[in-house]
């Protein structure tokens, strides 16, 4: 039993023999498959590859989708930010270009106004207000230097807005038509009946020396009278918000019409005008005239 | 009186040191092909360690192709050197030598055979192909290498001269 144990132990010759012949005929027959087996070789593995390279395709052409996505993604965000800052500026321009556009139209209804009215109207600039403080007034731009003078009567599109209180040697002082101390001849519209009147404040004013006979309603258009030799006859002051009728006159409120807060530009009357200058702003109600009887022309 | 047996260090420093010319041989294709025949004839034959000089002998068929990228299917040398290698060996164990002259006789005869197997094999892997003249600056250069690989593996060993 040992010497046939012996037998089938291999032995380091044995093995060295057994590498021997697999290392020739290994060689032998890596040469003898030749070329063909190595393209066979390449095909397969190009074949067994194919799943790995169509995912690798997809791979690559989603990170090119993404890439070109995100790429425009950029691309919109840029313009968002060149649009936003393209708005910004556009509304920066607006902003700075809105005080001259106002008064741009400011201008272009002063000289209409000033078309409207046959006299030789002047405007000027209102520099601030002093409106809310007592006794407070607006500052034109002009003074002596452009020959202005005391109580002239000073205009806007609306409405009038008061006459030349104090006149300095390059500016003046207008006293509005709601200051407590202010007074206008005016009339009212229907009626033609006329009073003074007499400021408020707050672009509020009533007139007085108006009979309790006189029918007035609320909105009725208040005029100048032209009696003050401030303004002419049929100047637009205001319109009637309020109406009570006291022991012997009534007791009107007016709402005036120009914007006194807001003037930017203003026409100045000249001193001493006409009585009658021009057509009043609101023209009053016409009757309607009666209908064309049948046959007549 | 046969020569001595070369140690194996010194057999394997001197395989190492053919590996290595075959490297910086391949530029020049003829004298690389006389040091590889010269390795894989005279350097690495062992004849009591087949599997050494097997080895070896493989390591310098591989070199030689991949130095020279032969395409389009390697391994025809490595083949070549492998069954020469061993047929050396068996006939270096068979029939032992007895001086230079034997030692010469027997490796021309190793060369023409190497050469034949060379081109054979090769032509198996890779299909018919043109060959140089390598083979030829092989031939005539035998007595020059075969002397030099019989003074490096046995030095002490009589040069054939009275």
């Amino acid at each position: 039993m040992p010497a046939r144990a012996a037998r089938r132990r291999w032995t380091r010759a044995a093995w060295r023999r057994l590498a021997l012949v697999l290392l020739w005929l290994g060689h032998g027959a890596w040469v003898l498959v030749g070329p063909e087996a190595g393209r066979r070789w390449t095909h397969t593995a190009d074949t067994l590859a194919l799943p790995a390279q169509g995912a690798a395709r997809q791979w690559e052409g989603w990170r090119a989708r993404r890439r070109d996505d995100g790429r425009s993604l950029q691309d919109l965000q840029a313009e968002n930010i060149r649009l936003a800052s393209d708005l910004a500026a556009l509304r920066l321009r607006e902003a700075q270009e809105a005080p001259r556009l106002a008064e741009a139209e400011e201008a272009l209804r002063v000289l209409g106004l000033r078309k409207l009215i046959p006299l030789e109207l002047s405007a000027a600039r209102v520099l601030f207000s002093t409106r809310p403080a007592a006794f407070g007034g607006l500052i034109l731009d002009q003074g002596r230097d452009h020959g202005l003078v005391e109580d002239q009567g000073v205009l806007a599109p609306e409405g009038i807005v008061g006459r030349i209180w104090s006149v300095g040697p390059t500016q003046s002082k207008v006293l509005p038509a709601d200051a407590p101390n202010a007074s206008v001849a005016v009339m009212l519209i229907r009626s033609r009946a006329t009073g003074v009147l007499q400021g408020l404040g707050a672009s509020r004013a009533h007139i007085r020396y108006v009979s309790n006979q006189e029918v007035v309603q609320p909105g009725e258009a208040v005029l100048t009278s032209g009696l003050d030799r401030v303004f002419p006859r049929g100047l637009l002051v205001g319109h009637v918000v309020r109406v009570e009728r006291g022991e012997l006159e009534l007791e009107l409120t007016v709402q005036l019409a120009a914007p006194l807060d807001r003037v930017s530009t203003v026409l100045l009357l000249p001193p001493q005008p006409p009585l009658e200058a021009q057509q009043p702003f609101v023209q009053p109600e016409q009757p309607k005239p009666a209908g064309r009887k049948k046959g007549t022309p | 009186m046969r020569p001595l047996t070369p140690t194996t260090l010194r057999q394997h420093l001197l395989c190492a040191g053919g590996l290595v010319l075959v490297v910086l041989t391949a530029p020049f294709p003829s004298l690389q092909a006389v040091v590889h025949s010269a390795l894989v004839l005279t350097l690495a034959p062992q004849p009591g360690a087949p599997l050494t000089g097997a080895l070896w002998a493989l390591a310098a068929g591989w070199t030689l192709e991949l130095t020279l990228r032969l395409p389009p299917h390697l391994g025809g040398t490595a083949w070549a050197d492998l069954t020469l290698v061993l047929i050396a060996g068996w006939t270096a164990a068979r029939w032992p030598l007895d001086g230079p002259k034997d030692w010469l006789t027997r490796l021309g005869a190793l060369t023409v055979l190497h050469v034949l197997l060379l081109h054979w094999m090769v032509r198996l892997a890779a299909g018919p192909h043109p060959w140089g003249w390598s083979w030829l600056w092989t031939l005539l250069s035998l007595p020059l290498w075969a002397w030099g690989a019989w003074r490096l593996l046995h030095p002490a060993a009589p040069t054939g001269r009275r």
